[in-house]
């Protein structure tokens, strides 16, 4: 209990000394564009796979809820509302915490471990400001763009399952759809997306920052960084939702 | 020639524990300008601490660690960059930045505290310094195609780009082979002659540190139990320094204490 409380008092002060260093000087140059590409690039191919998969499920199991009770056009409105308001973030971002959050954490632990970090210390250059930052920038950038094509991706995938493979009609699937949903459901879904990601790379940043030696260490700040991003993300999303929805 | 100055850099009565194991105890060490101070000692003495306390990676339990008259032990963060932009460090590794070319690793302080300077002023500065270490050329070199000894010279040329007043060396001899490591030794002969500038050395090769040093000091237990200038330090009396001697180079005439040497308790005082 005691060294839950020191590692959050540990993460408030990380990051406090982050936005201090951040907003003193702007980014370091050429670095943030870097960095949305790889985690965009990386984290696409997975991203698209689970939406779609996911999409294929939320129309099976509408399906077999609402059928029974004569309901399944109904099925375009489960979609959009546990898709969008729910799905699309937390799997944009548990997939951004698996590949983009697990890379940062190995290769801030890596740049402790080799003496990286000392060496930027030494240079009088933040290392915070010069490691957080881009990468911050960067996750910023693509975690709303990641956060709709998994949601496009989604809602395709079930329309298809409930048209082709269920027999369910289409105009009554984009109809339900929208009728679901509001365009304030997509703030909200943007929303969580950016504040997920910004959890994802403060915790990735925070576990490799303070790793322990050797490749022990930077393999359990790897673990740390994906499981307390996937908790505070789930949690997170509970208040949010509670939020816009409670 | 050697210049004394009251707070240029000199440890002050310094002590630093790691939870309940005590490194190193009341160590009280004058750097002199212009001259290179060779910190040696077994492994494991808290020599890399001593070179960390200095550069403020990590603050003292007791004492002060005065660098260009800023307290290191309690500056803030800004009094502690001003102070690091006037020295640089070689790395037992290198510390070198995989993401970058070896002239983007050289360049990395000028692009940070240079800002007058243009790309073409950068660059130049890069080969000059490269030239200096004998990469001549190597600008454009991804850092993962380096041997050992490379590495601790693009180090070496990223420690030096920025002209600083001292440079500290962190085990430049660690990690490679004898004739590698001679000609580090030989560069940082070279580097001394060139720069005229104060270096600090840690290192446990004394072979190497007797060639390039003004001053000796030796950690042992935590203490600092013998400092004075090479020559006399080669002829020191104190058994541990003696003994350490011996076993690293044949030194005629020194004067080994045949005597059981204190262990490193006894040296801090403490009852076995």
């Amino acid at each position: 209990m005691r060294s839950a409380l020191a590692n959050i008092g540990r993460f408030a002060f990380f990051v406090a000394r982050f936005l201090r260093a951040a907003l003193r000087q702007p980014p370091p140059e050429g670095k943030t564009l870097q960095q949305a590409w790889s985690i965009g690039i990386r984290s696409l191919p997975i991203l698209l796979i689970i939406g779609a998969f996911v999409g294929t499920n939320l129309s099976i199991q509408g399906y077999a809820a609402f059928h029974p009770l004569g309901g399944e056009r109904m099925v375009g409105m489960f979609v959009a509302l546990a898709g969008i308001r729910e799905l699309a973030p937390i799997i944009a971002a548990a997939m951004v915490a698996a590949k983009a959050g697990t890379e940062m954490a190995s290769q801030v632990a890596v740049m402790r471990i080799k003496e990286q970090i000392d060496a930027l210390e030494v240079m009088a250059v933040d290392p915070l400001w010069y490691l957080i930052t881009p990468r911050l920038l960067g996750i910023l950038l693509v975690m709303p763009a990641l956060t709709i094509l998994s949601t496009s991706v989604m809602v395709t995938a079930a329309y298809l399952v409930a048209v082709y493979q269920l027999g369910l009609s289409g105009p009554d699937f984009i109809e339900f759809a929208r009728q679901g949903l509001a365009p304030l459901d997509l703030f909200w879904c943007n929303l969580k997306a950016l504040l997920y990601g910004m959890v994802i790379c403060m915790v990735a940043c925070f576990c490799g920052y303070f790793s322990g030696p050797g490749p022990k260490g930077v393999g359990q700040a790897t673990n740390a960084a994906v499981v307390t991003s996937a908790v505070l993300v789930v949690v997170l999303n509970y208040f949010i939702s509670e939020l816009a929805y409670g | 020639m050697a210049e004394s100055e009251a707070g240029f850099i000199a440890f002050e009565g310094v002590s630093k524990a790691f939870g309940d194991l005590s490194v190193i105890q009341d160590i009280d060490l004058p750097i002199e300008r212009g001259l290179t101070t060779a910190i040696i000692g077994p492994s494991g003495v808290g020599k890399s601490v001593l070179l960390k306390l200095l550069v403020g990676l990590i603050r003292p339990d007791e004492g002060r660690v005065m660098a260009f008259g800023t307290d290191m032990a309690t500056a803030d963060l800004e009094a502690m960059y001003a102070v690091r932009r006037r020295m640089g460090m070689l790395f037992q590794d290198g510390a070198l930045f995989d993401s970058l070319s070896v002239g983007e690793n050289i360049a990395f302080p000028l692009v940070h505290h240079r800002k007058d300077l243009g790309d073409g002023e950068r660059q130049d500065r890069v080969e000059e310094v490269l030239e200096q270490v004998g990469l001549p050329g190597l600008a454009d070199r991804d850092t993962s195609e380096l041997s050992g000894g490379q590495r601790k010279r693009v180090g070496l040329a990223r420690a030096i780009v920025h002209q600083p007043e001292v440079v500290l060396f962190d085990e430049p001899n660690s990690g490679l082979d004898p004739m590698t490591s001679d000609a580090i030794d030989a560069l940082i002969g070279q580097m001394k002659e060139a720069l005229g500038i104060t270096f600090v050395v840690i290192s446990h090769d004394i072979v190497g540190t007797l060639n390039v040093a003004d001053r000796i000091g030796m950690l042992y237990g935590g203490r600092l139990v013998a400092y004075a200038p090479t020559k006399e330090f080669v002829r020191s009396d104190v058994a541990i320094v003696q003994r350490f001697l011996k076993r690293n180079v044949l030194l005629p005439g020194s004067a080994l204490d045949s005597a059981r040497l204190p262990t490193p308790a006894e040296l801090r005082g403490e009852e076995s």
